[in-house]
């Protein structure tokens, strides 16, 4: 009965139920489950949740006008159910991914055969903000540039789609924990009836993924995870995954680079730093190189990864691969590197740099979303359906200006997933963000950040933007139906 | 360990004790206004702004002898000691800058730790003077001290007792030491600058109550509560729990589980800081002939530790390694 206000669409995918409004089979046990719930029992849940995540201050920071706030990340306890084969088949469309664009960061910052092959357009490239000249033949071990990826997978009725992949510093794996726990927290029985995946390994999957990338095949390398510091929104998370792979939470002044070597400054001395796991962004890791005016990053950091003394995970100048424009690029870029085809597709992507593509996009600018290349986190982008006439002139103008800074896409219809609203079960826009992690091997955690559009109907689910997240149960094999 | 967050645990450590003190003279001085007479209570007030060697709000604490004094202007000084945000000596900015020490080191101390912490953090941050006013105040300095106990007790019992701990112990002895001989002191300063200059056994026993010493004293010394031997008590003690001698010696043993630091220079004249500390409180108190030299020698003393634990672990120069 909790479900018979529930809304079904029948162009957009429910995770939970079928077109028909029988509840899939992979959710059938949750379904049954919170069909018996009372009212009551949905409030405590949700109380629970909401203090647990409270008094662990599972917090992101938000930045206003006047001064950054700590926020706790909204969670829905109600989770999103994926099934074992349906992970697997996307499991191995991520890894040929991540490894495509490896290749490709190898190769642009090397050789660049994919341009001299005429793959991809040269100035695409080198007009990319995101493309550090600086990097170029650097060398990374095994040629992993990528280490940590978090793509952004969005479900329609005829599968999944990529709908970005995030290569520089990725956020949201501690939420992915912390969901789970509040998850197993709120729904026990249920839970353990599931037979869900474990994602708590994800610690020592990056922990292991980071030893491996040490230079020189070092054994037990000295990690390190740098940080913006306390003032970074993912904050939270640096702490989080500072603890869970037993490395310093570092910050810029505590590094020393003396004679391309990189040490922090402990209290008996001086130790040296054999791998970073950076979660700064290019611009600010090391002033001698890039700007100048960083405070928060350590000079001669970039000279003495080049000389092969410290591994930065990712490396610098990972960006080109994940810009919006390059993004259309990729299945491409698997056909080339890798001579098979994508397993996963991209969603239709129009460049406004593409004359016909441009003026597609001016046409039709009420029925598409246009994004800013360089942007991200839901910030300079247009919603074509959701804006007012005047928005979307004022956008076409800036789009007309300089058409290579955008692209455009048809709104996606992405799938929606119940989600506790004020005692009542609502449909809600969900995506997906697993993590891939890339050492000598590749592992991705059964599991993923699922982020949530809370706004009734908004296709925004940025936790900046007032998205939140949920749990989600990939179910183990043999509950295939 | 990485000096910063050392230096992050060993401020969470000061800061905790020093909202811990500041809570439990609160909680006294909350008890008095039930039924001590009206010097007493300003003799309470007029202490702990000597403590925290800092003005009241309207600049002194004047007393006119009638219970206007005992509500009002209590009212105004509890709530600058307690809420005022613009007061860095307040039990919530105190509270709060510890909590903000503990975010930075959120990796180096147990979870249990840290939501007990958050908490009551956040607990407090609801609060206000004039509920706690109305709802006996009292109680609620005491909870408020209870929690910080029991977040040192937490640690004590969830945290692995390497570094990190010796550095979150550090602290909270140092600011116990420097609270300790700063209390000490206000006690002979008030009593100086109080209206009759008088000696008041009272204001006495309510000092041996912030040290959880009445109990011990009157064990130990009978009923007759002297200045002296109430120093002597709180000064050199080696078995109360919060005497001068005994914390001293607690910050002795932690840097000697720390170590010298890189820069074995710093390291010793951190260690010859401390041991002087001891040999002062150990064999030079009483000195018959001016205890209150000694004891502002010892307040200088273990305020300089503050800096010599600095240059040793935190803020030493940078030379390239052998």
């Amino acid at each position: 009965m909790n479900f018979d206000n529930y809304s079904l669409e029948p162009s957009i995918y429910d995770e939970m139920f079928l077109p028909g409004g029988e509840p899939r089979p992979e959710a059938q046990v949750l379904y049954e489950a919170l069909s018996e719930l009372s009212g009551q029992d949905l409030a405590a849940i949700q109380g629970r949740v909401n203090r647990t995540f409270s008094s662990e201050s599972i917090s992101f920071t938000v930045y206003g006008d006047a001064e950054a706030e700590e926020r706790i990340i909204p969670v829905d306890p109600i989770p999103r159910v994926i099934q074992a084969g349906d992970w697997e088949s996307l499991s191995l469309g991520l890894e040929q991914r991540v490894r495509a664009l490896n290749n490709f960061l190898e190769d642009i910052y090397g050789p660049a055969r994919i341009i001299s092959d005429g793959v991809i357009p040269a100035d695409m490239i080198l007009e990319c903000p995101q493309f550090r000249p600086e990097m170029r033949d650097f060398s990374q071990p095994y040629g992993v540039w990528v280490a940590v990826c978090g793509t952004d997978i969005i479900r329609v009725n005829d599968g999944f789609r990529v709908l970005e992949d995030n290569l520089r510093v990725p956020s949201g794996v501690s939420y992915m924990i912390a969901n789970r726990k509040a998850a197993k927290a709120s729904l026990p029985r249920v839970y353990r009836s599931c037979r869900v995946q474990e994602v708590e390994q994800y610690g020592a999957a990056l922990q292991a993924t980071l030893k491996e990338l040490a230079p020189y095949g070092k054994p037990d390398p000295s990690l390190a995870l740098m940080t913006p510091g306390v003032y970074n929104s993912a904050y939270y998370e640096h702490m989080f995954l500072a603890r869970e792979i037993g490395a310093e939470l570092v910050e810029g002044n505590d590094l020393v680079v003396r004679d391309r070597v990189v040490y922090m400054r402990t209290t008996e001395g001086l130790r040296q730093v054999d791998v970073i796991y950076r979660r700064i962004d290019d611009d600010f890791i090391d002033p001698s190189v890039f700007r100048e005016d960083s405070l928060l990053g350590a000079p001669g950091i970039i000279e003495a990864a080049r000389a092969g003394n410290v591994t930065l995970a990712n490396a610098p100048g990972t960006g080109v691969a994940d810009d919006k424009s390059v993004y259309v690029y990729v299945p491409d870029m698997i056909r080339y590197y890798l001579g098979q085809e994508p397993l996963l597709k991209n969603v239709d992507t129009y460049l406004c740099r593409r004359p016909q593509d441009l003026e597609f996009t001016l046409d039709n600018l009420a029925d598409l979303v246009v994004k800013r290349v360089g942007e991200s986190g839901g910030y300079g982008m247009i919603i074509g359906p959701h804006a007012t006439r005047e928005e979307r002139d004022d956008y076409a103008k800036a789009v007309r200006a300089d058409p290579a800074q955008f692209i455009s896409q048809p709104v996606q219809s992405f799938s929606r997933a119940p989600c506790l609203i004020d005692g009542a079960f609502e449909p809600r826009h969900v995506d997906l963000r697993p993590f891939i992690l890339n050492g000598l091997q590749t592992r991705i955690v059964p599991g993923a950040f699922c982020r949530v559009a809370l706004r009734r109907g908004s296709l925004v689910v940025n936790s900046s933007q007032g998205g939140g997240g949920k749990d989600v149960w990939v179910l183990g094999d043999d509950q295939e139906a | 360990m990485l000096s910063r967050s050392a230096q992050s645990l060993y401020w969470l450590g000061r800061y905790m004790e020093r909202a811990g003190n500041l809570s439990r003279l609160l909680q006294l001085q909350s008890e008095s206004l039930v039924d001590r007479p009206v010097r007493e209570i300003h003799f309470g007030w007029s202490r702990m702004y000597n403590y925290i060697q800092q003005d009241p709000p309207a600049g002194e604490i004047r007393l006119f002898g009638d219970e206007q004094f005992v509500l009002a202007d209590s009212f105004a000084l509890a709530d600058d000691l307690t809420f005022e945000r613009a007061n860095p000596c307040s039990v919530f900015s105190c509270f709060s800058q510890g909590r903000e020490n503990a975010r930075h080191t959120r990796h180096c101390i147990s979870q249990e730790v840290w939501k007990c912490l958050n908490t009551a953090y956040l607990r407090l941050q609801e609060q206000d003077i004039a509920t706690v006013w109305q709802w006996e105040p009292t109680t609620f300095y005491q909870s408020v001290a209870t929690d910080i106990e029991t977040i040192g007790g937490l640690a004590e019992s969830t945290m692995y007792h390497d570094d990190r701990w010796s550095f979150l112990q550090l602290g909270r002895y140092v600011e116990r030491a420097q609270g300790a001989a700063s209390l000490l002191l206000a006690q002979v300063d008030t009593t100086k600058e109080s209206i009759d200059q008088e000696f008041h056994e009272e204001d006495w026993i309510s000092l041996l109550r912030v040290f959880y010493a009445l109990e011990v004293y009157n064990h130990t010394y009978g009923v007759a509560v002297l200045p002296d031997r109430v120093m002597d008590l709180l000064v050199s003690d080696p078995l109360l729990p919060e005497s001068l001698g005994r914390t001293v010696r607690l910050v002795e043993s932690e840097i000697a589980a720390i170590g010298n630091g890189p820069y074995s220079r710093s390291g010793r004249a951190l260690q010859r800081s401390v041991g002087r500390l001891s040999a002062m409180i150990n064999f030079e108190w009483p000195d018959e002939e001016e205890p209150i030299t000694l004891l502002r020698e010892i307040l200088e003393g273990a305020t300089e530790l503050h800096f010599l634990i600095t240059e040793a672990y935190f803020d030493y120069p940078v030379q390239a390694p052998a």
